[in-house]
């Protein structure tokens, strides 16, 4: 029934203004992302208009990167009907042993050939998970869990349980490489990194895939009805390779992110944070089903959970209500887009 | 699902492991005294293990060795401590990952005769001694005293807790803010907020606080990142010096923030030595000794410890094992 959604879509673009609110709204869950992270934006300003402080902005953009990274993943494998649980320890894997190597092997290795390793490790483990998907005909979810388990038994087995904190210089040069810099007015310095380029450059090419491309139309077709997509003539095997290893690529490039800001490489990090990512990328409007769902709700989601979390503090609440208010206002989206779904 | 796989996965690895390596214990006549860690493998165990080989080779009448999980999950370390019960070894020396999770197996241990000691762990109830290496509230007021001398005994100040459900860290804030309260210029602001010990978030928790609070003179933090995460904040706001953050953490990781002067002091006890006051508790048990206070485990920082009564029938050990390193103490102590 999605089969031709990027068709639908455009056909739904012209007729936008006929379709009404409600209609609209049906059409593009987004706008009611966006609606919600516009009113938590006022709603912090007007209880601390401290919050309106371009340091802000960096921060939230800042901290969206490698969320944002993982989502777009995520989002790609959703709207096949497919479910990826294992990106983090993808991403585990990958910046701790791609790391581990530079620094005792190569610590000269320009930055582009650290995240290509990174980006090709990624690529590697994702087709694994693909294989397994589609060969076996087991579950993504199944597959999903036990490949999180595998890829971080080996990380923590055979590769390392030790912080590195003295990662090489130009993994530190690129985690720190200001695109803007400024000080503050109490005399903090702020900066916006270059690396936050990465995102907006990785959703343009996610764009591009699934809207232009025949890989986008397969993907979606899948998402709709795998049976349907195979008789039509898509080689599923291939779509489910290419999904994997795409979703395994972002990951890899999040990982190298992940330790390049933060200046150590920790490989108990980043497991534990797929539920998240899941919920940024729902909460962006794409069906845990899959067939539909958008780069821009899948950036909007992102971009709410990562509001919602950095502004507690400035707001006020304390700890302990902290993860209240996150899980009411996920239940509250996501109870929004099942009735949606429902009326579907 | 997934508890069913980790457990499956746990009863595995636990026995294998226990199996590879007990047989040899066993076989003379020697006691054995066994001592099972939270994760097998990261600095702080590892440099535990140290310690139980000092202490091995110090006390050649004993058989001392380490195990531990190759994850932090309480069911495999459990699955390994009831492997060590079966094959009768005569003292546990455990530092649980959840006391609850271990309460029924150690009562039967202690049933059967084995002794128990546990360390980290000072609400376990069946246990016959629990080893602190010192005084949670003199760890907190300590790590307090030290921030506020760094502060100037005045400015906002705010706290770190791994998770409001961490006991310890409760107490360590807790003991800070009774502290903070000797001197009036001193203000707390927005406290316990929750790291989760993963430096990331941290950092931008601290990055959020530091544009509520411009003002900001001080961290308390307490969880092994958070000193790393804050770090990071302060010194990329190029605040180091003019911000003070006391905190746990240990010196390895710690150094570059250190020298940097973005983390002011780390506050921290040796794991190496826990593990030698634990077998020395153990084999002391074993030769049916008392446990008094002043007494000298041949330790050093638990050269006169307290003894009180524990959560349960057992004691509890308390040391003097605190370390306080800054940026020209540390080099002293790298693990």
């Amino acid at each position: 029934m999605t089969l031709f959604s990027t068709g639908k879509a455009r056909t739904a673009e012209r007729d936008g203004d006929r379709l009404g609110f409600a209609g609209f709204v049906h059409k593009y869950p987004e706008t009611v992302t966006a609606a919600l992270l516009v009113v938590i934006c006022v709603v912090v300003a007007i209880l601390n208009p401290d919050f309106l402080q371009p340091s802000s902005l960096i921060d939230i953009g800042r901290a969206s990167v490698v969320t944002g990274l993982f989502a777009l993943g995520v989002f790609v494998i959703l709207a096949a009907g497919g479910i990826d649980v294992s990106f983090t320890a993808i991403a585990a894997l990958t910046m701790y042993s791609i790391t581990l190597l530079t620094t005792s092997y190569a610590p000269g290795l320009p930055m582009v050939l650290v995240l290509a390793m990174a980006v090709g490790g990624g690529v590697l483990l994702g087709m694994f998970n693909g294989f397994l998907v589609y060969n076996f005909g087991v579950p993504a979810m199944i597959v999903t869990i036990g490949t999180q388990y595998l890829f971080r038994g080996i990380l923590l087995a055979f590769v390392g349980t030790v912080w590195i904190m003295a990662l090489p210089e130009q993994m530190l040069t690129f985690g720190r490489a200001p695109m803007v810099q400024f000080t503050n007015s109490n005399g903090a310095v702020v900066t916006l990194p270059l690396y936050v380029l990465v995102l907006p450059a990785a959703a343009v090419l996610t764009w591009w895939i699934l809207n232009r491309t025949l890989m986008g139309r397969a993907i979606f077709a899948m998402g709709g009805s795998a049976r349907v997509a195979e008789r039509l003539g898509y080689n599923l095997r291939t779509v489910h390779l290419f999904l994997f290893g795409f979703a395994g690529a972002l990951a890899g490039l999040a990982g190298i992110i992940h330790v390049s800001s933060n200046r150590l490489a920790n490989p108990f990090d980043l497991v534990g944070t797929e539920i998240n990512v899941i919920a940024a990328v729902v909460l962006g409007g794409a069906r845990i089903t899959g067939g539909t769902g958008t780069v821009i709700g899948t950036l909007l989601g992102v971009l709410l959970v990562t509001v919602i979390n950095n502004v507690l503090v400035m707001v006020g609440i304390p700890s302990t209500w902290q993860r209240f208010v996150v899980g009411t206002f996920i239940l509250l989206a996501a109870a929004f887009f099942v009735v949606r779904q429902r009326r579907n | 699902m997934k508890k069913s796989i980790r457990t499956v996965m746990a009863a595995l690895m636990a026995t294998t492991v226990v199996a590879a390596t007990t047989g040899f214990a066993t076989a003379d006549d020697k006691p054995v005294i066994a001592t099972v860690v939270k994760i097998a493998g990261i600095p702080w165990f590892d440099r535990l293990e140290t310690g139980v080989k000092a202490f091995q080779a110090a006390n050649p009448d004993v058989v001392a060795t380490q195990y531990g999980p190759a994850t932090s999950d309480s069911a495999q370390q459990l699955q390994i401590v009831q492997d060590l019960v079966a094959k009768g070894v005569n003292a546990l020396a455990v530092v649980p990952m959840d006391p609850a999770v271990l309460e029924g197996t150690l009562k039967r241990a202690m049933e059967r005769g084995t002794i128990v000691v546990t360390h980290e762990a000072d609400n376990q109830v069946n246990t016959m001694a629990d080893v602190e290496a010192f005084d949670n509230s003199f760890y907190g007021a300590a790590l307090n005293e030290r921030l506020a001398s760094c502060m100037g005994k005045k400015g906002k100040w705010t706290t770190f807790v791994g998770s409001l459900g961490s006991r310890t860290h409760m107490q360590w804030v807790g003991a800070g803010e009774e502290n903070a309260k000797k001197y009036p210029d001193m203000e707390l602001v927005d406290p316990n907020n929750e790291s989760f010990d993963d430096a990331n978030g941290t950092y931008e928790k601290a990055k959020e606080l530091l544009r509520k609070h411009p003002d900001l003179a001080g961290f308390q933090t307490s969880a092994g990142n958070d000193v790393l995460g804050v770090g990071r904040a302060i010194e990329e706001a190029g605040l180091a010096g003019k911000v003070c953050l006391v905190g746990t953490g240990l010196p390895n990781p710690s150094a570059p923030y250190l020298d940097s002067g973005a983390i002011t002091a780390i506050g921290y006890w040796d794991p190496q030595k826990a593990g030698m006051a634990m077998n020395a508790v153990a084999k002391l048990l074993l030769e049916k000794k008392e446990l008094k206070t002043g007494m000298d485990l041949g330790v050093e920082g638990y050269n006169s410890v307290t003894v009180t009564k524990g959560a349960g029938e057992g004691l509890l050990v308390i040391g003097n094992g605190m370390m306080l390193d800054d940026k020209d103490s540390y080099k002293a102590h790298l693990f």
